[in-house]
């Protein structure tokens, strides 16, 4: 191109200015600057994000930790081998007992005794520590029987800690009838409120006996009356002439757990007419062993016993099925040891227990019946015991030694098995997938399993997606393709604002405007569902009879509008007419012979299953509000974004307006609507609020005074797994769960970091859903783009 | 058979029928997501806008079924339904009668069977009053009697304007109280507060002590001062007294001053019942909660939602945007890039609990737990002071290196490692500053002297805000980059060629271009966190907060409050009333409030939208 002639000669031309052309160092320097803010900036609120789902891994983290058991120190205390040794609950004075009159607390240089004040002449001939806390059992050669509680006062001002113990001793009670040359073998003590209880063994030279004593709270005029002690019962007539070897006694204090010569154990209960033999068991049958240990587990339900294989066996006090008495059940098995398991001590704040053979301590937890930790020791074993808090472990060998261990296990109950696996409870029938975080008691188990939730969600989503895929993919497919593009204007947005509906206020009319109104109106929903199709049925049929030109005298779209009256009139109908069905078809018997319409009453006579108010109907039904626009929108825009080449070759071609939607338009947009599903998904599986307010979280209209969310594995697991599918009832999801329990949980806890994971869970199957679906889209715009 | 041909006109017209059935089986799908957006919208606004609506009031005789004299209540009608008899079986209509008077009859609804019901009228001379406590009563009037002795007759002219006169002295008087027991004695509170955790401090000299300790006398003298003051206001509010009688028959005395408002409500024209319509509406939007939120207004509630959402949309606008600009401006484009952009578009669709549990977890108890008490487990002195000293180290290294490595003299072969160094060490000093802060062996928290009771170790609005800042993140970067990817080329290229440095393209340019998307995406950012109230559940949302987040006392913003908000109010007051059935109205009002606000901001982003599109359709390709 030919510049025009300049009008200037060249010699007039200002001066360059070569200034003009650079660049202001403030302008340089802004723009070095802003470079690396944004940058910084950027990549540090990226990290940010991602930084959320590492924290949450943090919080997890320490519950799939191995537990340690590590050696902290040695102490020789320069004791008998009969002698028992106990340790305070930060294990910084332990004790030892040798049968005589006097405690020795075993500071770190010098040695403290305490007395028991025993009368002269009296002899202790049995001792053994409790296993319900700082307390010796005592039996006198004289036959009497009782025990001594140990406590610990610590001065915890300024300067290092002192630890000093003090003794007090309970009132015996006698056994009666004893010679003096026979001793007592085997003692246990349980006290329970008003009743306590002593069982002790005593050989005689002729025979063993087994003798239980006791106290009973008078029942005054006023209440709680004076312990009086009640006579003496010998209940070895029960054992059948074999010779018991230990005596155990649940906390109860209503029963006995005798083992016996023969490796039997006897179950003796005092019912109303008094002692009987409940139960007979050989637990170590199978392996034709000798039980070695044998002890209650904290809670005084599970009875751990070792044998001299090495096998460990944990049996509970469960109710069979069928059966209407509690039996002890063998629940567990844990990994067999290699040598004997001949001592063993449980902690006194969970289920977990220390067995040890000659050369090994064992870490365990009862619950999940897994071997947590093992320390090898260099040394052999005498006594086993654990402090209060079970962080230490005292062994003590056979030189009179005491080596302390730290036991470091913060979170026992975790464990894949615990939170996916069925685990048989205490109490429980059989194994279950259970949650039940808290509970009344101490003694509690924790049941975390993410099960129940888990389907508690999952249900929940499938009954929303069943209710809100056919409206959303029907309206997409009606609004991209048939409706007219003025009126798309409009419904889109609408849709939209549909999404934007705070889930609070969806859940608060779903459970106390909807759940009402539907309560008694099943028939008449369900022939709701069926007019929706019948009218269009009906519309359609006489549209095609109507002659061709008419039809083209009617505008784009207009069958919307035209079959909303008649939907309308069908659906008012079918609301009117479920009473008739119901009456027809919904007929419940009751009680007292007389026939009843009513399909509340109907539908747990037909099934068995439970019928609530608040049920997945009505979560799904408003879950759909949510679900419904999120799958509308993506799905409208994948099938709008059709390239329209294609349509008009197939209309060319003489396909019908739904032939071209059904064999062009559908398949090229498919995987747009997979992608729409698995959005409309991962916003029903994370839903929270609908769900919590939906499902009945609260005591208000929840009439059956069921535990919160009905029969998800909640409430002692009185439904079976089957009836977390039930149409009719309610649920528990994950997220609903975490919104209602985590503000109650300590933080650090198990119960804690259990919530964690289940927002880890939900985390991961909404990000897995999401990823699902944007790798289709990107391979559905990969697939267009050339056209 | 010789195959007979159909006539060729209708074989098109039954060509082109084909599958019609199913064309308006597709139809019946967009009815019923209208019908069901629509229905919602008109149920919640006809739910929430009756219960302002002054009805009137009838009169129900009722027959007693066990033979005793019939009774008559006052109440209205509030639902009707049928009711499976327990004896028979038989469906019986019931109603639900508004009957107010909660101090006299223990509830303030009552279920009547339909039959039981013998006369109904509208008497003229029922009044209906709001209370400040006990709700709403239906009445008679027969007497006032004032302070002085004297009494005004119902039969008298002047009762209504007395009446009216005396009720709005005593709405002063209570207004008068409230400021008294809010704002002076709260002051006053708040010093007191204040004074006792500084005395607490072990390193406070004798001087001060004994300084602090006067003005702590001073101050406990002008506490009594008011409160004696306040007390004597509350003592005249009991002054003159209403003596009216419930249709029962029943007579009953009533502190004047304690009703708020009253109306006749049988007497009433149209207007003079919108005007108490209008009246209901303001007093709700502006008044605070009583009778455990389920009477008065919803102020806190709206004031706390509203500072929480612009708390939250000030925090997550410039890290969106910034974090935008970053994606779309500055980072490499790449797997690595596509991958991040991916997982940043899914972050929007993870549930807002698991944010919620983050922001406990990491805001509640790691952040606010520092600021309260310090580390929990500091670093050993040594090994910190060594911490402390490496990253000086790193960073007087890392800007040393980096202005070797980016000196603008002139285009120069950078070497690859020298900038891989550089970007190790800038890692590495934050890494250390942020180990050095965190783990300070000096620090021991900022409200040391309030433990154990938590200031920022629990939940509170900022950490709420900072929570949901962001969950909301992820919608605001997507908007934000496909606004940016919407400004042509062109116009960056131009601004470029025209000697703009990079920075001001983005800020001349691409960002002026971009805002109307910026905005659509922070307003739904808005409407998200408005409704959002699973994660603020464990964050620090409350039922009923004591004061606002910001008020008249210094610091004047407080932070770290515990603070009310519209959408946990509808869940706590439909779930976790006592009397759910009296909290209903009160609920549909207060959703109606929070739909109005969502669908408005909603309303906003889409138009903004819409023009956005107009103006680019143009340009974009």
């Amino acid at each position: 191109m030919q510049s025009p002639p300049s009008p200037v000669p060249p010699a007039q031309l200002p001066e360059p200015v070569p200034e003009r052309f650079t660049v202001r160092r403030g302008v340089l320097r802004l723009d070095r600057f802003m470079t690396y803010a944004i940058m910084i900036g950027g990549m540090g609120i990226i990290a940010t994000v991602f930084g959320i789902f590492v924290f949450i891994g943090t919080v997890i983290w320490p519950l799939f930790q191995t537990p340690t058991l590590t050696p902290l120190r040695h102490l020789p205390l320069g004791i008998s081998a009969t002698s028992l040794v106990g340790l305070d609950e930060r294990s910084e004075l332990p004790f030892s007992y040798d049968g005589k009159d006097t405690i020795q607390f075993h500071a770190a240089e010098s040695v403290t005794s305490a007395s028991l004040g025993l009368e002269p002449g009296l002899n202790v001939g049995f001792w053994r520590t409790d296993r319900h806390g700082d307390r010796i059992l005592l039996g006198t050669t004289d036959g009497r029987v009782g025990y001594c509680d140990i406590s610990f006062t610590s001065a915890p001002t300024s300067g290092p800690r002192t630890v000093s113990g003090s003794v007090k001793m309970s009132p015996w009670l006698s056994l009666e009838a004893i010679p003096a040359s026979s001793t007592i073998t085997s003692l246990d003590y349980a006290g329970q409120g008003e009743r306590k209880l002593f069982g002790a063994i005593v050989k005689r030279p002729q025979d063993t006996r087994l003798i239980v004593v006791g106290q009973r709270q008078k029942k005054g005029l006023m209440g709680g009356g004076k312990l009086e002690p009640t006579p003496p019962e010998d209940l070895t007539h029960l054992l059948a002439g074999a010779e018991p070897i230990q005596v155990l006694l649940p906390g109860t204090a209503d029963s006995v757990v005798v083992q016996l010569r023969d490796n039997t154990l006897l179950y003796l209960f005092r019912s109303a007419s008094g002692w009987e033999r409940r139960q007979t068991l050989k637990p170590f049958e199978d392996l034709n062993s000798t039980i070695a240990t044998m002890d209650f587990l904290y809670g005084d339900v599970s009875l751990v016993l070792g044998d001299t294989t090495g096998s460990v066996r944990i049996l509970s006090l469960n109710v069979p099925t069928g059966g209407d008495r509690r039996l002890f059940i063998e629940t567990q098995r844990l990994k067999p040891f290699e040598t004997p398991v001949r001592y063993f001590v449980a902690s006194r704040r969970n289920k977990s227990f220390v067995v040890a053979s000659e050369k090994q301590c064992a870490l365990c937890y009862a619950t999940t019946g897994s071997v947590r930790a093992v320390l090898d020791l260099p040394h052999d074993i005498r006594t086993l015991c654990l402090d209060a808090k079970a962080e230490h472990l005292g062994v003590v060998d056979s030189s009179g030694t005491l080596h302390l261990s730290t036991v470091h296990d913060p979170h026992p109950e975790a464990g894949w098995r615990t939170f996916f696996g069925k685990i048989w409870y205490e109490g429980y029938s059989e194994p279950k997938w259970e949650w039940q975080s808290t509970g009344g008691t101490d003694d509690f188990e924790p049941k975390l399993s993410l099960v129940p939730l888990i389907i508690g969600s999952v249900k929940g989503t499938l009954y929303a997606m069943l209710f809100a895929i056919p409206i959303a993919l029907l309206a997409a497919i009606y609004t991209s393709q048939f409706l007219s593009p003025p009126v798309k204007r409009i419904v889109k947005p609408a849709m939209e604002i549909m999404a934007s509906l705070p889930s609070v206020v969806l859940g608060f009319i779903a459970a106390l405007w909807l759940a009402p109104l539907i309560e008694t109106k099943v028939p008449s929903i369900l022939l709701l569902v069926l007019s929706i199709p019948l009218s269009a049925m009906i519309a359609g049929a006489v549209w095609v009879r109507v002659p061709l030109f008419q039809r083209n005298r009617l505008p784009r779209g207009a069958e919307f509008w035209l079959l909303a009256p008649l939907m309308a009139a069908l659906g008012y109908l079918a609301w009117l007419s479920g009473p008739a069905l119901e009456s027809w078809l919904f007929i419940a018997n009751l009680p007292d012979g007389s026939q009843i319409a009513d399909f509340r009453l109907w539908w747990p006579q037909f099934t068995g299953l439970p019928y609530d108010q608040r049920n997945c109907l009505v979560v799904g039904f408003m879950m759909g509000f949510a679900v419904i626009p999120v799958i509308f929108t993506i799905a409208e825009d994948a099938l709008s974004n059709v390239p329209p080449a294609f349509t008009s070759a197939a209309e060319a071609l003489g396909a019908s307006r739904w032939q071209v939607v059904r064999t062009i338009v559908l398949p090229i947009a498919s995987a747009g609507i997979f992608s729409a599903l698995m959005i409309g998904l991962g916003r029903a599986v994370g839903e929270t609020m609908i769900v919590v307010m939906a499902t009945g979280n609260t005591p208000v209209v929840d009439a059956a005074g069921r535990l919160f969310f009905g029969d998800a594995g909640l409430g002692g697991g009185q439904f079976p797994l089957a009836d977390h599918w039930n149409f009719f009832s309610g649920m528990r999801t994950l997220s609903a769960n975490i919104a209602v329990e985590l503000p109650e949980a300590a933080q650090g806890s198990t119960h804690y970091r259990t919530l964690f994971l289940g927002a880890f869970v939900l985390f991961l199957m909404t990000f897995i859903l999401n990823t699902a679906a944007e790798f289709f889209r990107q391979r559905l715009r990969e697939k267009f783009k050339i056209v | 058979m010789p195959v007979s041909l159909p006539a060729p006109k209708s074989s098109t017209a039954k060509l082109s029928s084909k599958g019609e059935i199913k064309v308006w089986l597709t139809a019946t799908g967009l009815n019923i997501g209208l019908f069901m957006i629509i229905g919602l919208l008109l149920l919640i606004a006809y739910n929430g806008l009756s219960v302002f609506w002054p009805p009137a009031v009838s009169e129900f005789v009722i027959i007693n079924e066990k033979g005793g004299p019939a009774e008559t209540i006052a109440g209205v009608i509030t639902k009707r339904q049928a009711r499976r008899s327990a004896a028979t079986g038989q469906e019986i209509q019931e109603v639900q009668i508004f009957t107010g008077n909660r101090d006299a009859y223990g509830l303030a609804f009552r279920y009547l069977d339909q039959s039981s019901i013998s006369a109904t009228s509208e008497p003229l001379d029922l009044f209906v009053a709001e209370r400040s406590e006990y709700g709403k009563a239906i009445f008679k009037p027969v007497r006032i009697d004032l302070a002085d002795g004297l009494a005004i007759s119902v039969t008298d002219p002047a009762f209504l304007t007395e009446f009216e006169r005396l009720v709005s002295a005593g709405n002063a008087r209570r207004k008068e109280i409230m400021a008294l027991e809010k704002h002076d004695i709260g002051a006053v509170n708040a010093r007191i507060t204040q004074l006792d955790l500084r005395l607490r401090k072990s390193s406070l000299s004798a001087d001060d002590r004994l300084e602090t300790e006067q003005e702590l006398a001073q101050l406990k003298t002008d506490y009594t001062e008011l409160a004696t003051k306040a007390r004597a206001l509350r003592d005249r509010q009991k002054l003159e007294k209403l003596v009216y009688r419930l249709t029962s028959g029943e007579e009953r005395v009533q502190a004047v001053a304690e009703i708020i408002h009253f109306y006749q409500p049988n007497q009433l024209t149209l207007w003079g019942r919108f005007k108490i319509f209008v009246h209901h509406i303001v007093n709700f939007l502006t008044e605070e909660p009583r009778e455990a939120n389920t009477e008065g207004g919803i102020f806190p509630a709206i004031f706390g939602t509203f500072v929480m959402t612009l708390l939250m949309a000030a925090l997550v606008t410039p890290l969106g945007i910034i974090a935008a600009i970053y994606l779309h401006e500055y980072a490499k484009q790449g797997v690595v890039l596509q991958t991040i952009r991916i997982c940043v578009n899914n972050l929007a669709g993870v549930p807002s609990i698991v944010f919620g549990v983050f922001g406990l977890g990491f805001f509640v108890y790691g952040v606010g737990g520092f600021i309260d008490r310090g580390p929990s487990n500091p670093l050993p002195e040594r090994w910190w002071f060594f911490a402390a000293f490496s990253a000086v180290v790193c960073l007087i290294a890392a800007v040393l290196l980096a202005i070797r490595n980016h000196a603008p003299t002139a285009t120069r072969h950078r070497s690859k490692i020298a900038s891989w160094t550089e970007n190790t060490l800038w890692i590495t000093t934050a890494a250390l500053v942020v180990l050095t802060l965190a783990k300070c062996p000096y620090f021991h928290g900022f409200f040391h002297e309030k433990l154990p009771s938590p200031t920022f170790g629990t939940g509170g609005i900022l950490w709420a805000s900072i929570t949901l800042a962001l969950m909301t993140l992820p919608v605001v970067i997507v908007a934000t980059e496909e606004a940016l990817s919407a400004v042509p080329r062109g116009i960056r290229e131009a601004a470029l060629a025209c000697g703009a440095s990079k920075w001001q393209m983005i800020q001349r340019i691409a960002l002026p271009g971009a805002l109307p998307g910026v905005m659509t995406g922070i307003i739904l950012a808005m409407a998200r966190g408005a409704g959002e109230v699973a994660p603020l559940m464990i964050t620090g949302v409350v039922k009923l907060a004591p004061s606002l987040p910001i008020d008249g006392i210094t610091p004047f913003i407080h932070a770290e409050r515990k603070f009310m908000h519209l959408g946990f109010h509808i869940f706590d007051l439909g779930f976790q009333s006592p009397d759910s059935e009296a909290a209903k109205p009160m609920v549909f009002a207060t959703t109606l409030l929070l739909i109005f606000l969502v669908v408005v901001l909603n309303l906003a982003a889409i138009q903004i939208r819409t023009h956005l599109r107009r103006k680019y359709q143009a340009s974009a390709f």
